[in-house]
C-alpha cells in the first residue's frame, strides 16, 4: 500500500493565503494542512495534539470558519485564506480575546490555547454576544485538560462584555 | 503581609503573552534541518518469549538510515525508583521476552515517516506466546506464571510481587476488640490516564560529542540523569533544552524509550532524529495511572472517633516496577496524615501484571485511597447516627500535631477547612434531604457529599534540591536563571513574583532563563509537589543574596548603615534622609568600580528537610516524608438521573490550606483543573482493555470532560502561613492533592441523592442503576 501511495504522491503546487501573505508551495497530495502550516509555512503556533480530529488543538480558520487542520487535506485549501493564532495580535497589541484569556487565567500549559482562541475568534466574528449555550457549542470540540474550562468560559464572557465579568489576574 | 506588592497577588502569567500568540516553543515546534523520522516497533503480545529478531529487510530498505534493538544498547537498566532495595529493573528495549503489549522491540530512523513506517513493518520477530495475567490476585497466586521475579525481601509465598510496604503502630487487634463499631469494606479503582494534550515528542541531535535534546517532560534534570545513564554518557555531554510542556499530570516523568531511541539513533547517524508518539500509541503502549484495591477495616468508638484501622492495598502495577512501589508507600501517607489513628496496621503490595508499566498520575494513589476512607467514614457516620461533618471533626488533626513518622503538621488548617466548607455549602441543611423527601417529581435527584484529604509538599528524590541565580544587569533589571520548568502550573510567574518582591523590581524588569540543563542551576522539577516551596525559597534566597550585595555597596557609597536603607522602584533610599538615594544602576556601577569588578549576582539554594539524609523508606515508611502538609475539604453537589443512571457534578466547593497562596489566581486555576479531572475520572473516563490491549485509543472513545461537562467550581483559601521579605516561608501543595477528596465527595453525593453506595470507580450509569434496582428489591422484599 505504501508503494502505491508513493507512486501517487507526486507533489502539487498550491496557493495558500496565510495570515494575509500568499504562499505558493509544493505539497504531497496526502499532506495535512496542520503539517503544511507548521512545517512548510513555519507557523508552529497551531498545535498538533491527536492527528485524529478529536482534540481541537489544531483549530485554525479557513475562509473565516474554524476547521481542524489535522483532518483537512492541504490540497483542498488551494486558493483559500488561512488564519492562525499568529495573526490575532496587532503587533505587540493583543486582541481583546487574547487579553481576556490572560485576565481570566484561561491559559495554563497553553497547548489548547491557540485552537481555543481560533474557535472563539470565529464565534465572536459571527455572533458578538453569544449565549452561554452558544459559547459551549462553539468550544465543544476543543479539549482542555488544565483549566476545567471555567476560566476559558469566563474569558469569552469578558471578551464579549457579558455578565459583568471582570479580570481576576492583574 | 499587607505591604507585599507582588507575592500574594494574582499576577498575570509571565509566559502568557507567548502562549496566546503562538510564540511559546514546545518540543514539537523545534525543527532542525536534515532531521530523520524515528519510529518504534512494539510488541503485539502481552507476554511472550522473543525467539528471533531479524532487522535485515528493514535495514535494506532505501531511505532507512539505522535500525536498533536491545543488542545495540549497553544493557543499562533504569527505573522510576533507583535505590538499593529497588534497583533499576527495566531495559530500553525488550530482551528475550516481552511483558506487555506495546513494549519496545526495535527503533528505526528513516528519511521520512512513510519509509520509517514501512521499515518497522519489515522487522521480523518470532514469538513464543506465554500465558498473560491481568488481575493482581491471579498474578500473586503461588505458582502463577512469573512475569518478573518476586522481590527477594518479600518472604511470603506469592509470585509477581514488585514490592511491599508495611508498617504498624499501637495494637490493632486490641483496638478492634475495644471498638464500639467495626466495619470492613473493599473498594476498587479503575484504569485512567493523564490526557495531556501534547503528545510525547523528542528531538535529539548528536553533534560535536554533545547530545542536544528537546523533549516533552516534567523536569529536565531528571531526564538528563536517566538519559545520560542509559546512554553511558557523562552528564556534561547531555543537554536538555528548555521547551514548554503541553500538559503532563504525571505522565512525562519517567525515562521513555522514545527518548533513548531518538538519542541513540542520532548518535549512530550523526543526524537529528525526531520521534513523536501517536495518540494511539500513547493510549495503548504508554504509562497510565494505577488501579488499586483497598481493603479497609475500621473500628470507632460511639462518637465515631477512630480506635483502630487496618488497610491492605493491592496495586495492579503493570509489567515493571515503575512507580508502583511508590504508590503503595504514598497510600500509607495519605491515610495517616489527616486523621488520628491510635492503632494502625498497613500493608501495600505492588503486583506485576501484563499491563503497560505504570506512571505517577496526579494524586499518585491519593484519590483512590481517600475514596475508600471517606466513603467508609460516611457509612460509619450513618450507622452511628452522626453527621458527616461532625465525625470528620472528631478525627481531624489539630495544628502542631506530630505524625507517626515524626513529621509535624505545623499550622494545619484542616478543621478550619471543614468548618468553612460546611458553612459555605449549608451542608448539614442540604445533606440527607433528597433521601428523606417522599414522592419527588421527575427523575433528577440532587445529593451532597463531603470528603477531606491531605497531601505532602515536596519530598526527597533526585535531584533533591533547587538552585537559583539572580543576575543584576547594569541598568538594574534582572535575569533569573532557574531550572524550574513551567508545565502550566505557573512556575515562571511565581518565581518572578518572589524575585520582584525581594528586590523591589517590576515583573517586567525580570527575564527568565529556565530549565536548560547546561545554563541553569539544578532544579527538583515539576513533579514532586514542591516547586513553589523548594524552588520558590531558592529564588527568595537568590534575590535576597543580590539584595544584600546591593545594600552593602549602597551603604558604603551613601555613608549610612545598611539598617538605614530601604529599596523602592530600583532605588536604594536612606530612611533617615530620603534625599540620600542611589539608583540600582549607580549602585551596580559602584560595585563594579570598587569591588574588583564584581557585578551583582545572587545565588540561592533550597532543600526540603535539610537534616534528613535521604527520602523515607518505601518499604517500612521510616524516615521523614515532608516538611509541609496541605489539607483540603471538598463538597460535591451531584445530580443523578434515576431513570438513566447518569450522574454529573453540578457544583464543587474546594476549601484548602495551601499555606500561603503566592498567586491566588494560579491556585484557583489548579483547583478548577483538578475538579474537572476528578469529575472525568468519576463519571466519564476509563481506559478499557481486553487481554492487555487498549480498546479505546483516542479521545472520541476515551471521553474526557468537554466544556459541556464543566462544573461550577468555587474555592476558599484557609491561609495558615505568611510571607515576609527576607524570611523563609512555608507553602503547601495545591497542584495534585485536590483530585482526591472531591472524588470521595462525589461518591458520597451519589449516595446522598439515591441511597446507592458505590464501592468502585468510575460511577457509571450501569452501577448506579443496578444499585437502584437492588434498593427497590430490598424495599419490595
Amino acid at each position: 500500500m505504501i508503494e502505491a501511495v508513493k507512486s501517487r504522491s507526486r507533489k502539487r503546487l498550491i496557493t495558500l493565503t496565510v495570515n494575509g501573505e500568499e504562499h505558493e508551495i509544493a505539497i504531497r497530495p496526502n499532506a495535512m494542512l496542520v503539517d503544511v502550516v507548521r512545517d512548510q509555512i513555519g507557523l508552529t503556533g497551531t498545535k498538533s495534539g491527536c492527528s485524529s480530529g478529536s482534540c481541537g488543538a489544531c483549530t485554525l480558520l479557513i475562509d473565516g470558519r474554524p476547521m481542524l487542520a489535522c483532518s483537512t487535506l492541504a490540497v483542498e485549501c488551494d486558493g483559500k485564506a488561512i488564519r492562525t493564532v499568529e495573526d490575532l495580535a496587532d503587533g505587540e497589541r493583543l486582541s481583546p480575546i487574547q487579553e481576556a484569556f490572560l485576565d481570566q487565567g484561561a491559559v495554563q500549559c497553553g497547548f489548547c490555547t491557540p485552537g481555543m482562541l481560533m474557535s472563539v475568534t470565529a464565534l465572536i466574528a459571527s455572533n458578538p454576544k453569544p449565549s452561554h449555550q452558544e459559547i459551549k457549542k462553539a468550544l465543544e470540540g476543543n479539549l482542555c485538560r488544565c483549566t476545567g474550562y471555567n476560566a476559558i468560559f469566563n474569558a469569552v464572557l469578558q471578551a464579549t462584555g457579558q455578565d459583568g465579568i471582570k479580570p481576576i489576574m492583574f | 503581609m499587607s505591604n507585599l506588592s507582588f507575592v500574594g497577588k494574582s499576577r498575570k502569567r509571565k509566559d502568557g503573552p507567548d502562549k496566546v500568540t503562538g510564540k511559546a516553543v514546545y518540543s514539537q515546534d523545534v525543527k532542525l534541518p536534515g532531521t530523520l523520522t524515528g519510529r518504534i516497533l512494539r510488541s503485539p503480545h502481552a507476554h511472550a518469549r522473543i525467539l528471533r529478531i531479524d532487522t535485515s529487510r528493514a535495514k535494506a530498505l532505501p531511505g532507512v538510515k539505522c535500525v536498533i534493538t536491545v543488542d545495540d544498547t549497553k544493557g543499562i537498566k533504569h527505573g522510576f525508583v533507583e535505590t538499593p532495595r529497588y534497583p533499576p529493573d527495566q531495559e530500553v528495549f525488550a530482551r528475550d521476552k516481552v511483558v506487555h503489549i506495546g513494549q519496545e522491540i526495535a527503533a528505526v530512523a528513516a528519511i521520512n515517516d512513510m519509509v520509517a513506517a514501512e521499515a518497522v513493518g519489515l522487522i521480523e520477530v518470532e514469538y513464543e506466546i506465554l500465558p498473560a495475567l491481568f488481575r493482581p490476585l491471579a498474578s500473586m497466586k503461588p505458582g502463577a506464571v512469573e512475569i518478573q521475579p518476586t522481590h527477594p525481601k518479600v518472604d511470603e509465598p506469592y509470585t509477581n510481587i514488585a514490592g511491599k510496604t508495611e508498617t504498624e503502630w499501637g495494637d490493632v487487634e486490641q483496638g478492634f476488640a475495644e471498638a464500639h463499631l467495626v466495619r470492613t469494606d473493599r473498594f476498587e479503582s479503575h484504569l485512567r490516564t493523564h490526557g495531556y494534550l501534547e503528545p510525547h515528542v523528542t528531538l535529539a541531535h548528536w553533534e560535536n560529542d554533545k547530545l542536544n535534546v528537546w523533549t516533552s517532560s516534567m523536569g529536565t534534570f531528571v531526564k538528563r540523569s536517566k538519559l545520560a545513564k542509559v546512554l553511558d554518557l557523562p552528564f556534561s555531554s547531555v543537554r536538555i533544552h528548555k521547551t514548554y510542556t503541553g500538559g503532563t499530570f504525571g505522565g512525562k516523568i519517567d525515562l521513555y524509550t522514545h527518548e533513548y531511541a531518538a538519542s541513540r539513533l542520532s548518535m549512530l547517524t550523526n543526524r537529528p532524529v525526531r520521534i513523536v508518539a501517536s495518540r494511539e500509541e500513547i493510549f495503548s503502549a504508554y504509562r497510565h495511572g494505577q488501579p488499586l484495591t483497598v481493603e479497609l477495616k475500621t473500628g470507632v468508638d460511639r462518637n465515631g472517633v477512630l480506635v483502630a484501622q487496618q488497610i491492605k492495598i493491592i496495586n495492579n502495577a503493570g509489567a515493571h516496577r515503575g512507580s508502583g512501589v511508590v504508590v503503595i508507600f504514598l497510600c500509607w501517607g495519605f491515610t495517616m496524615a489527616p486523621y488520628r489513628i491510635p492503632n494502625f496496621k498497613y500493608e501495600g503490595y505492588s503486583v506485576y501484571t501484563n499491563y503497560t508499566t505504570r506512571a505517577p498520575q496526579r494524586g499518585h494513589g491519593c484519590p483512590q485511597v481517600r475514596f475508600a476512607i471517606e466513603s467508609q467514614m460516611d457509612m460509619i457516620a450513618e450507622e452511628l447516627g452522626i453527621d458527616p461533618v461532625t465525625i470528620r471533626m472528631n478525627n481531624a488533626r489539630d495544628p502542631e500535631e506530630d505524625l507517626p513518622n515524626s513529621d509535624n503538621v505545623h499550622q494545619a488548617g484542616l478543621k478550619d477547612c471543614l468548618r468553612l466548607a460546611a458553612e459555605k455549602t449549608d451542608f448539614l441543611r442540604n445533606y440527607g434531604q433528597t433521601r428523606k423527601a417522599a414522592d419527588l417529581a421527575g427523575s433528577k435527584r440532587r445529593g451532597w457529599g463531603i470528603g477531606l484529604s491531605s497531601y505532602f509538599t515536596g519530598s526527597l528524590i533526585y535531584p533533591n534540591g533547587s538552585g537559583v541565580m539572580v543576575k543584576m544587569n547594569d541598568d538594574g533589571s534582572a535575569v533569573v536563571l532557574t531550572g524550574a520548568l513551567d508545565v502550566g502550573q505557573g512556575a515562571e510567574t511565581v518565581i518572578s513574583q518572589i524575585v520582584a518582591e525581594e528586590l523591589s523590581l517590576e515583573m517586567e524588569d525580570i527575564k527568565l532563563v529556565t530549565s536548560d540543563t547546561d545554563t541553569t542551576p539544578q532544579d527538583i522539577g515539576a513533579w514532586i509537589s514542591g516547586m513553589t516551596y523548594v524552588t520558590g525559597n531558592a529564588s527568595r534566597e537568590a534575590a535576597g543574596n543580590a539584595r544584600e550585595k546591593l545594600l552593602e555597596v549602597a551603604a558604603e557609597q551613601m555613608n549610612t548603615p545598611k539598617s538605614d536603607l530601604r529599596l523602592q522602584d530600583k532605588m536604594v533610599i536612606s530612611i533617615s534622609n530620603p534625599d540620600n538615594r542611589l539608583s540600582y544602576r549607580q549602585v551596580i556601577a559602584a560595585s563594579v568600580a570598587t569591588h574588583r569588578g564584581d557585578t551583582i549576582i545572587g545565588e540561592g539554594f533550597w532543600r526540603t528537610m535539610r537534616d534528613e539524609p535521604m527520602h523515607p523508606s518505601l518499604a517500612t515508611t521510616k524516615g521523614r516524608w515532608s516538611e509541609n502538609y496541605a489539607f483540603s475539604v471538598q463538597v460535591a453537589e451531584v445530580e443523578v438521573d434515576i431513570e438513566t443512571g447518569e450522574a454529573r457534578l453540578i457544583k464543587a466547593l474546594t476549601v484548602h490550606d495551601c499555606g500561603f497562596p503566592v498567586n491566588p489566581g494560579l491556585v484557583k486555576g489548579q483547583v478548577d483543573g483538578q475538579v474537572s479531572m476528578a469529575l472525568g475520572h468519576a463519571f466519564m473516563e476509563e481506559v478499557v482493555t481486553r487481554n492487555g490491549s487498549t480498546l479505546n485509543t483516542n479521545w472520541l472513545d476515551y471521553r474526557m470532560p468537554t466544556i459541556h461537562n464543566m462544573a461550577i467550581s468555587e474555592d476558599a483559601d484557609v491561609i495558615t502561613e505568611q510571607y515576609k521579605v527576607g524570611q523563609p516561608y512555608r507553602t503547601k501543595e495545591v497542584g495534585e492533592g485536590l483530585v482526591s477528596a472531591i472524588l470521595a465527595a462525589m461518591a458520597n453525593a451519589v449516595y446522598d441523592a439515591t441511597g446507592v453506595r458505590l464501592h468502585s470507580t468510575p460511577f457509571t450509569p450501569a452501577k448506579i442503576l443496578s444499585g437502584l434496582q437492588k434498593l427497590e428489591q430490598k424495599k419490595a422484599g
